[in-house]
């Protein structure tokens, strides 16, 4: 056994133990030797814990699961949460948005090597400068040797979506879209994506066709894209937990640049900061 | 047994290009997927299972099924009448889905009339399975890597090109014509996996319809809808009337039916917004309930194929085979405490 899975199980059965969580949530091997989400709820279960590159999703999505009182008088469950640096960000994007506590939530925090997509590392993580989360209960070293690249190509194929026409553009990002097959896993790997009811899915107002046609799922793209404008944190759930392959991570980081260099924000340093795009601040000024 | 060399094959499938809409699997930057094409030089021919299965062509993951026209007088009218679609490469588990299609949409009434045209202009042409491959359970659930169910007509790969066997009216039509030789060949028995678990009969799930099981199960559901779009026997439509254009004098609507799963939160949303499924436990539980209970005593079919696409889409790794193998030993259980 790994080092770091050590650790990992012994945080999350001490937390369990001492009774500090009701619930760690983790990643577990399946029968078929592929990962995928642990609820762990007794200590003794803590060695089926596991964390290794494929482990791609963001498991502070499972927060919104727990983070209402489950009957009267009934405190909110605490919660104990594998993390990775920028599945951290999350965490101080749900506290500024009012969804969690952070006393509720233990951080298993990681620093971390990078992950891969369909066994590519991903696009994000080879320019991650971010290897250590901004906040942790537990810190766990990596297994792994961790490289911080140099900053200088982080928006290479940003720069050359931006260097398309926009027909071009709408050309490739129609040639994405078609593939989809407006299934929602991306939107509900999302973190950020908790709505109770999605525009997409609304009935009254009816937004959206059902129809499962280029326009309506272009459509749903672009909406979430501009939904999660400074909220996305880039950890990238969605793309894993896209059964089509389709480059979601190309389109969120367009908007996190856009974000970065006209408000200078990153999504999720600081967890009392109000959100960004709620907020107006009158001596605002945009990029001219 | 008739056999036909890859060159005739070819050649074949191009004539039936310009005849009809021909579908294949196709290399998609990576992605075994159904299109349309025009030539078979596009198909790939070394495909193993498609991402999506074929019911696109029976089942459109969207479709007008009609038109309405609101002015001085309504006018009402159905979309024109499917193109002739011969589908080839399909796998012989995707073949059996239009079984348990039939079993819904024509073998009981009434008679899904959309459906019903499509099915009339649809020919399958199947390609056995040379093994299963590592999701693959069809054999769990009735079926076989060479099963004919379904198919007009089966090829089966041998030496110097295909076996042939024509299964019904249709497949004999479209087959004529065609260049082939009488050889006495055997085709080779695919490779099937030892050991699958057993489906328990449909009478039995209901002992643990209220186990903790499903809860423990659906913690990590998402309520996406991936596995139902993945999968071929998965037919739950939405259908809704939705405006098309709205001119001086006149509103033109069409009624839509699209795609739509029992794993999405809003899927048996009620008027007034009750939800008799409200938690992502009772509709995952439902996903295999309707597969091996409901589907099969209400219709006389399994909503399942074993093809193992849902085991290799869900995000977070909810496995059907996993699920059949604890039903039968939980049951085990249930029966030693009885």
């Amino acid at each position: 056994m790994t080092k770091m899975n050590k650790q990992i199980r012994a945080a999350a059965e001490k937390y369990l133990k001492d009774s500090i969580v009701s619930c760690v949530i983790g990643y577990e091997e399946d029968s078929r030797g592929r990962i995928r989400p642990a609820f762990i709820e007794d200590a003794k279960d803590a060695d089926r814990l596991i964390w290794n590159a494929t482990c791609n999703l963001n498991l502070v999505n499972y927060l919104h699961q727990r983070k209402l009182s489950p009957g009267k008088d009934q405190p909110v469950p605490k919660t104990a949460v594998l993390v990775r640096p920028c599945d951290v960000r999350s965490i101080n994007l749900l506290i500024s948005e009012q969804q969690i506590k952070r006393e509720n939530i233990k951080l298993i925090g990681i620093t971390c090597p990078g992950t891969e997509i369909n066994g590519q590392p991903r696009t994000i993580c080879q320019f991650c400068m971010e290897r250590t989360p901004v906040d942790w209960d537990v810190l766990i070293d990596s297994d792994q040797p961790i490289e911080i690249p140099s900053a200088e190509d982080i928006y290479e194929d940003i720069k050359e979506m931006e260097n398309w026409t926009p027909a071009e553009r709408l050309a490739y990002w129609q040639k994405e879209f078609d593939n989809c097959i407006r299934c929602y896993a991306c939107r509900l790997a999302c973190p950020g994506c908790y709505c109770y009811e999605c525009v997409s899915e609304q009935v009254d107002p009816h937004w959206t066709s059902i129809a499962l046609d280029v326009p309506e799922k272009m459509f749903f793209h672009v909406m979430r894209a501009y939904h999660l404008a400074g909220r996305c944190v880039g950890c990238d759930a969605c793309e894993a937990a896209c059964p089509m392959n389709i480059p979601l991570s190309r389109l969120n980081r367009k908007v996190a640049r856009e974000i970065l260099e006209m408000f200078n924000y990153k999504t999720g340093d600081d967890p009392e900061e109000a959100p960004l795009l709620a907020c107006f601040d009158p001596h605002e000024r945009l990029r001219t | 047994m008739k056999i036909i060399t890859q060159k005739h094959l070819q050649e074949w499938l191009s004539r039936l290009a310009g005849e009809m809409n021909l579908v294949a699997p196709v290399n998609s930057k990576g992605k075994m997927i159904y299109r349309e094409i025009k030539s078979p030089e596009q198909i790939a021919w070394g495909f193993e299972r498609t991402k999506m299965p074929p019911k696109n062509w029976y089942f459109p993951m969207t479709e007008s099924i009609l038109e309405i026209k609101q002015g001085k007088e309504t006018k009402i009218t159905e979309p024109p009448e499917p193109q002739k679609t011969v589908i080839f490469g399909v796998r012989p588990c995707d073949a059996r889905s239009v079984i348990a299609f039939d079993a819904l949409f024509l073998n009981k009434p009434p008679v899904d009339r959309q459906y019903a045209r499509h099915r009339e202009a649809l020919i399958m042409i199947g390609l056995s399975c040379p093994q299963m491959w590592d999701t693959c359970f069809c054999l769990t659930v009735g079926g076989a890597p060479n099963s004919k169910e379904g198919l007009d007509i089966l090829l089966s790969q041998v030496e110097d090109g295909y076996a042939v066997e024509l299964l019904t009216v249709k497949g004999e039509t479209i087959f004529e014509g065609v260049t082939f030789k009488e050889l006495a060949i055997k085709v080779d028995e695919p490779q099937i996996h030892n050991g699958l678990p057993a489906l328990r009969k449909s009478d039995q799930w209901m002992a643990l319809f209220n186990d903790l099981y499903w809860q423990k199960l659906s913690d990590s559901c998402l309520s996406c809808r991936v596995c139902s779009f993945v999968c071929p026997t998965c037919r739950c439509y939405d259908v809704r009337d939705e405006l098309v254009a709205l001119k001086p004098g006149l509103k033109e609507y069409e009624r839509l039916r699209a795609w739509d799963s029992c794993t999405a939160t809003g899927y048996r949303r009620i008027a007034g917004g009750h939800n008799p499924r409200d938690t992502k436990e009772k509709r995952l539980r439902n996903r295999f309930y309707c597969k091996f209970m409901y589907y099969p005593e209400d219709y006389g079919s399994l909503g399942c194929v074993g093809c193992g696409r849902c085991i290799d889409a869900c995000p977070v790794g909810i496995d059907i085979l996993e699920v059949i193998e604890n039903v039968d030993h939980l049951l085990e259980k249930v029966q030693i405490n009885v």
